[in-house]
């Protein structure tokens, strides 16, 4: 579903040249929970939010379900992402002014094939699933960490997207609360089928994922299934 | 932009401002408030001004309709046919003479210049209210002699002392003393003073009331002339229609309306009012902008990543933009709502205690038409200010916005 060619991003700044990302070739499969790991600097966030169209690259080709990206306007992207893409980022980053419940109602909210009831549903039932149903009325700072975190999956996951992007979810996590995170995406990817990719530099995050992509400078520097071909890269 | 846009737009515009800094929305609403009322209190004050010297040149100096000798001439002559033909009009309430001559009072040790004015009592009551401004005594009656009503400042008052007066005075008459009254022709009399008066008319009040009969014993024959007649119309008929029909009908003197005579003397003063007014309207105007522009910048700065993760998740610039246009309309609404309120408590306050000086007594004049266009200019003028830096803010691209 996830063609991704030759991806190329260059950031200049005055005569110095960053290659961020330097020539990616990926493919990602429906059903797949993929890890980013590499060293910090690698690329692996640049990598992530060219393929949430976040940002644009400077060469090279995206294709989703046979639709080229480089082809949509700003709106058409911006609806892309409201309609197929979900996100989660380290900072949890939840509007604070909005409740759990509102926080996670948002994106079904500028749907335009959801109603009032559909979109109370579908909340109310992704939070009974990460078990934040009681917390539903409260403002984000009256949350942990791991409990904003898990809301802001919850915001992700309401539009039940064709994929899901997580930006080092558990970096700001203690380990009990990261593997709550961890233990909630594998769920999500084994009960739902939901495609994830996500990015980390923890080791021990690898357990959770079936595929890992090691980025290094900026190149794919090995891509197996967990297991199998990691342990030979 | 669709109903459910606009529809989280302004939940997020809502909850901003319901759970956000109270302080600062509270403060922003007072500012606007201020600035509405800075913006019509002026106005309205010099409107209230305009008001009660309008009445009172109406009522004390020259009634609904002046009719003043042509030009060349002393005096209004053939007063009596005159008076006929303008009271038997339609429309007119009543036509009454005025003929002032200037005189030195004299009372004890104090002696006074004034104006003595010789009316016709009765008449008089129809187009003044001078009548129901006595403070002690009575009003003359049409056949009184030997007798006349003063003002109250030209009375005085005995407990103040004489170079502690704020304007000489007689020195505190009282009512049934008598008065020494020494014309410019050299008639001289004395006089009972019937009553005092005081109409808050400073001209009025620094003027001593003579009748008719009175003046004739002064002038040693009939009075058939005047300085000028003062016309009263009949409610529902406006000056101008009286005007006309004088004109029309044979009033060989010249007839001015009050507007006419007020366009001049006010004109100069209404042109210096509007200058003021304008320079407090576009204070107000500059103080709101400014003051929602620096507002609104700063909340689209402090949630610069919020916004870039908005836009992430697939909310489109446009809602972000109305989040914080609905922000900026619903704080404007709100502190011009208190603006009407305050200056229509501050409306009420005046109107039950004008502001009093020897010229004139003011209170707030205003208009719904007043209250409706400033509201509208504050209106829009916060909706630029608010929309500007929001426009600015949702037009920032993703990666520069997150990275804040
Ligand atoms: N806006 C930018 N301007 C210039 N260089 C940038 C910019 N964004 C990223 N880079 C550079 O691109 C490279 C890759 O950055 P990226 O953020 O993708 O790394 P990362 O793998 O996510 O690192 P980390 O694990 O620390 O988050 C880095 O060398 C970084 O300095
Ligand atoms: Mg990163």
């Amino acid at each position: 579903m996830f063609e991704i060619v030759d991806l190329q991003k260059i950031y200049r700044m005055g005569d110095v040249e960053v290659r961020a990302l330097d020539g990616v070739t990926l493919d990602i499969a429906k059903g797949e929970f993929l890890g980013i790991m590499g060293a910090s600097g690698s690329g692996k966030t640049t990598l992530l939010h060219m393929l949430g169209l976040l940002d644009e690259p400077s060469s090279g080709r995206i294709v989703i379900d046979g639709t080229d990206i480089a082809k949509l306007t700003d709106y058409e992207r911006t609806m892309f992402r409201l309609y197929k893409l979900g996100y989660v980022f380290q900072d949890y980053a939840l509007v604070p002014d909005l409740t759990v419940m509102e926080n996670v109602s948002l994106p079904a909210m500028l749907r335009k094939d959801r109603d009032d009831e559909q979109i109370k549903r579908d909340s109310y039932h992704i939070l009974q699933q990460i078990g934040l149903c009681d917390r539903r009325d409260h403002l984000p700072r009256e949350l942990s960490g791991g409990q904003q975190q898990r809301v802001s999956i919850a915001r992700a996951m309401v539009n039940k997207p064709d994929i899901l992007f997580a930006d080092e979810p558990c970096a700001n996590l203690d380990s009990e609360n990261s593997k709550m995170v961890l233990e909630l995406f594998r769920e999500i990817n084994e009960e739902m089928k939901q495609t994830i990719v996500m990015v980390s530099h923890e080791d021990w995050h690898k357990d959770y994922f079936n595929r890992i992509v090691r980025l290094k400078d900026g190149k794919v520097v090995s891509d197996g299934f967990n297991g199998k071909a990691e342990k030979a890269g | 932009m669709g109903k459910k846009e606009l529809k989280v737009a302004f939940l997020l515009a809502l909850r901003s401002l319901q759970r956000g800094s109270r302080s600062s929305v509270v403060l922003t609403v007072l500012i606007i408030a201020m600035c509405f009322t800075n913006m019509v209190f002026l106005p309205g004050l010099f409107n209230g001004i305009g008001q009660s010297i309008t009445t009172q040149v109406v009522d004390y100096e020259v009634g609904n309709v002046l009719v003043s000798p042509k030009s060349g001439d002393q005096y209004v002559t053939d007063l009596d046919a005159t008076l006929d033909l303008i009271n038997g009009m339609p429309g007119v309430e009543r036509a009454t003479p005025h003929l002032s001559k200037g005189a030195t009072l004299k009372y004890r040790q104090r002696v006074l210049g004034v104006s003595v004015r010789a009316i016709s009592p009765n008449d008089e009551k129809y187009v003044s209210p001078l009548y129901t401004k006595m403070v002690a005594g009575s009003y003359l009656g049409d056949g009184d002699t030997g007798e006349v009503i003063i003002g109250k400042p030209v009375a005085g008052d005995a407990t103040i002392k004489e170079e502690d007066e704020f304007q000489p005075s007689l020195g505190g008459v009282r009512v049934g003393d008598s008065i020494t009254i020494e014309y410019g022709n050299g008639y001289t009399k004395d006089y009972r003073v019937k009553g005092i008066y005081s109409t808050g008319w400073s001209s009025a009040d620094n003027t001593v009331y003579v009748t008719m009969s009175d003046m004739e014993l002064v002038e040693g024959k009939p009075l058939d002339y005047a300085d000028y007649i003062t016309v009263k119309a009949k409610p529902g008929y406006s000056e101008k229609f009286i005007k006309d029909e004088l004109q029309q009908y044979g009033v060989s003197q010249k007839v001015q309306t009050t507007a006419d005579l007020l366009s001049k003397v006010m004109g100069q003063a209404l042109q210096s009012f509007a200058i003021i007014n304008m320079v407090s309207l576009i204070v107000g105007i500059i103080i709101t902008t400014v003051v929602l522009f620096i507002v609104i910048t700063i909340k689209t700065l402090n949630s610069r990543r919020q916004i870039g993760i908005l836009k992430a998740i697939g909310v489109d610039k446009e809602v972000i933009m109305h989040n914080y246009g609905f922000q900026v309309i619903i704080m404007a609404v709100m502190g011009i709502f208190f603006g009407v309120i305050l200056t229509a408590l501050i409306a009420v306050y005046l109107a039950a205690n004008p502001i009093v000086t020897p010229e004139w007594s003011a209170t707030l004049y205003l208009t719904p038409l007043d209250y409706i266009t400033n509201s509208l200019i504050l209106f829009l003028a916060s909706v630029v200010a608010g929309y500007v830096p929001a426009y600015q803010v949702s037009r920032e691209d993703i990666q520069s916005a997150m990275r804040a």
